[in-house]
């Protein structure tokens, strides 16, 4: 009420409405998070946001940080400078107990019946029994489980404990979801329904966090990527931005030779084959001109934008 | 300019109908504690290790009760009358002592006949004129109550005879001969009970500790093992998984050791014991309430060894110290006597044993299980706080196993 007087009043100018609107998104963000172990520097001053509603892909090689990153996320590894917050506020103990977390290395009760020990956890979580079996029972049909229901954990495939710790994250409209290597290990038709499972989630407004070393499935399913190499942030945004960010590769086809494009002005050439060359544009303009001067030359078979792939800018931006 | 609820920015609209019932909030512990008891009680190996525990504990009170009210005839073969009288007396004399041994005559042609009897089974033994008295014959040793009795009437012919002959009487003769024991606090002497009693506090005290304590262990590097730690870290604060581990395991081991306490009474409500019974069941109350606030100290160290360890084969090496020392507890508890015995019923977990053995042979004043008592909960208080916190730090330490020094002085992890 006070705070409603003060803005109301403009003493703090820049506080007040739209600081709070901001909190009111489903959002993660992650603050100059960092992590020592001993000397090695795990995770180095990573900043990133998830947004509500949105599916964010996590890449990088092994070793990159990703998992030590969702590990501070999670609260299960202390943080060693930085900050994360949810929904604009500090994270809190109570936050993350709504949120759907599957860690990187996977376990489950063998000895317990997959319905039991999933209500279990769900319990855990604050969810009431009730509900608790319900969703898992609808999870279990979803994801083509349901007469493996009273089953113990240790006579499923490794295919089938994944899914189940799948439902263990999914369970129960969680807030926030921060998935280690969900797909590690999927057949493509349990691809498609987690798939299907996460876009369920992000139309209901919740952020969703996955660290994937698919590129293609995160190109395909993800509005946005977060790129990690040696513990820090190499690059982030949506897929279209990344592209346009990197720099703009021209493939150039000429009748003849094609040797005289690497003297060409404001152009950096990738790869001459022939008459075929990979080029990048250095100079803005410096492509029409080049063109200009092919025609010139004799007739151009094709020339043309590449449109890089998510892998290429990975190779790129990781490099 | 957008409206806002400052009253409450927690919670934005839309949010409820969406998110299930969080109840159980306040008390995550119980929801672990409930599926530990639940996983023990239906696992089959524990059941049936139950149960033959208390068919064990029955059938040795049966068998003794069996043993002491079977009922004995012993025939002693005779020639004479003067033998059958001697016979009858001795008959008399042994079924006062104990109605249960009854002792009669059978008479036979001659010595010849006596022996044939002796040899063929018919009669248990021979009572016959030896060179200066009787001669009681058997096959091999005869029963030590025929023989008491038929002694006690030997005796009593021969102090009666030759009374008569020195010019007076038997009792005149006996006078001041007999010794009679008496105990100042008036009980009989029940050592040899007392000591089998300490035996089995000792054993099932030892028994359910590593048995839950290990169970206790397994459980914690079980999630440890498989991460599932993580997701139940995300979920509760790993006090309250401690907490409900300890709390489950504990009512488990409390209610078994409950349950063999009964069976064991009852047991003993059979067998000559029995007048042992009021001072015995005191004994057993303390030796319950000892063992459920030693056993919880304990419970917290085993789960403290199942977090130092980060796969179930390293068990073996974190949960020695525990064994070690419940090893000694065993030892000492039925092993120590004397001022030794009553400095070590003071010292936790040696007094979960050697304190009801003390109240049970009598030598404890009311207030020595008091402080005993407060003495172990103050222990059993301290390894909870240190033990949460080696807890808490080694849990999510997955590379290795950890020795307990470094549990002690790690960093957070």
């Amino acid at each position: 009420m006070s705070q409603s007087t003060s803005t109301a009043t403009g003493a703090s100018p820049q506080g007040g409405a739209s600081q709070t609107n901001d909190s009111q998104t489903n959002d993660i963000e992650v603050r100059g998070l960092s992590r020592s172990f001993g000397e090695i520097r795990a995770v180095d001053d990573v900043s990133f946001t998830v947004r509500g509603g949105e599916l964010t892909g996590f890449v990088g090689g092994n070793g990159a940080g990703k998992t030590t990153t969702m590990r501070m996320i999670m609260g299960v590894l202390s943080i060693s400078a930085g900050d994360v917050l949810w929904r604009g506020q500090p994270i809190s103990a109570l936050d993350r107990r709504s949120f759907g977390y599957m860690p990187e290395e996977r376990g489950l009760y063998p000895d317990q019946a997959v319905l039991d020990q999933l209500v279990y956890l769900g319990r855990l979580r604050g969810i009431g029994t009730a509900a608790a079996k319900k969703s898992v029972t609808d999870h279990l049909e979803r994801l083509g489980l349901a007469e493996r229901a009273k089953d113990k954990v240790q006579t499923l495939s490794l295919g089938n404990q994944q899914r189940v710790q799948i439902i263990a994250a999914l369970m129960g409209q969680p807030q926030a979801l921060v998935l280690d290597e969900p797909f590690s290990g999927l057949d493509p038709q349990a691809v498609d329904s987690m798939a299907d499972l996460l876009r369920e989630h992000t139309s209901r407004g919740v952020p969703v966090l996955f660290s994937s070393h698919q590129l293609d499935l995160v190109e395909r399913l993800c509005e946005r990527l977060v790129v990690l190499a040696g513990g820090k942030v190499v690059a982030a945004g949506t897929a279209d931005a990344l592209r346009t960010q990197s720099v703009m590769r021209h493939r150039l086809v000429l009748s003849g030779d094609a040797g005289w494009v690497r003297d060409a002005p404001g152009i950096h050439t990738v790869d001459v084959d022939g008459g075929a060359v990979l080029l990048e544009v250095v100079e803005p303009g410096a492509e029409h001109r080049l063109l200009a001067e092919a025609l010139r030359r004799g007739d151009v078979l094709e020339f043309a934008p590449q449109r890089p792939s998510l892998s290429e800018i990975y190779r790129e931006v990781t490099a | 300019m957008t409206t806002v609820n400052h009253s409450d920015p927690s919670a934005p609209s839309g949010r409820s109908p969406e998110t299930p019932d969080r109840n159980d909030a306040g008390r995550p512990w119980l929801i672990v504690a409930g599926r530990e008891i639940v996983v023990r009680l239906t696992n089959k190996s524990f059941i049936v290790s139950t149960l033959v525990t208390i068919v064990l504990i029955a059938g040795v009170g049966a068998f003794s009760a069996w043993q002491s009210s079977r009922s004995s005839t012993t025939t002693v073969a005779v020639t004479g009358p003067a033998a059958t009288q001697l016979v009858e007396q001795g008959a008399a004399a042994a079924s006062t002592a104990d109605d249960k041994v009854s002792i009669k005559p059978q008479s036979v042609a001659d010595d010849a006949a006596a022996k044939a009897a002796l040899t063929s089974g018919s009669a248990d033994a021979w009572l016959h004129q030896g060179g200066d008295g009787w001669v009681l014959t058997a096959k091999d040793a005869p029963d030590s109550a025929v023989e008491a009795g038929i002694g006690s009437a030997v005796r009593t012919q021969a102090l009666a005879t030759n009374a008569a002959a020195a010019g007076t009487t038997a009792a005149a003769i006996e006078k001041g001969t007999v010794l009679t024991t008496t105990r100042l606090d008036g009980q009989q002497d029940d050592t040899l009970f007392i000591k089998l009693a300490s035996l089995a506090f000792s054993l099932l005290f030892f028994m359910a500790a590593i048995l839950f304590g290990q169970q206790i262990a397994a459980s914690v590097v079980e999630e440890k093992q498989s991460r599932l730690v993580e997701i139940i870290a995300t979920a509760i604060p790993l006090r309250a998984l401690l907490a409900g581990k300890v709390l489950g395991n504990s009512v488990l081991a409390f209610g078994q050791v409950v349950l063999y306490g009964a069976v064991g009474l009852v047991a003993v409500a059979f067998t000559d014991y029995s007048r042992l019974l009021p001072s015995l069941s005191v004994a057993v109350i303390w030796f319950v309430v000892f063992f459920a606030v030693g056993f919880f100290a304990l419970a917290c160290l085993f789960a403290v060894a199942g977090a130092l360890a980060s796969r179930t084969e390293d068990l073996q090496s974190t949960t020695a110290p525990m064994t070690m020392l419940l090893a000694v507890v065993y030892v000492v508890g039925f092993s120590v006597t004397g001022t030794a015995l009553k400095v070590v019923s003071f010292i936790p977990i040696v007094s979960v044993v050697a304190m009801p053995g003390r109240i049970l042979s009598g030598d404890a004043a009311w207030w020595e299980p008091v402080v005993a008592l407060v003495v172990m909960a103050g222990f059993a208080a301290v390894t909870v706080l240190v033990g949460e916190k080696v807890y808490r730090r080694s849990l999510m330490q997955t590379r290795g196993k950890m020795s307990w020094r470094e549990g002690l002085k790690s960093a957070d992890a």
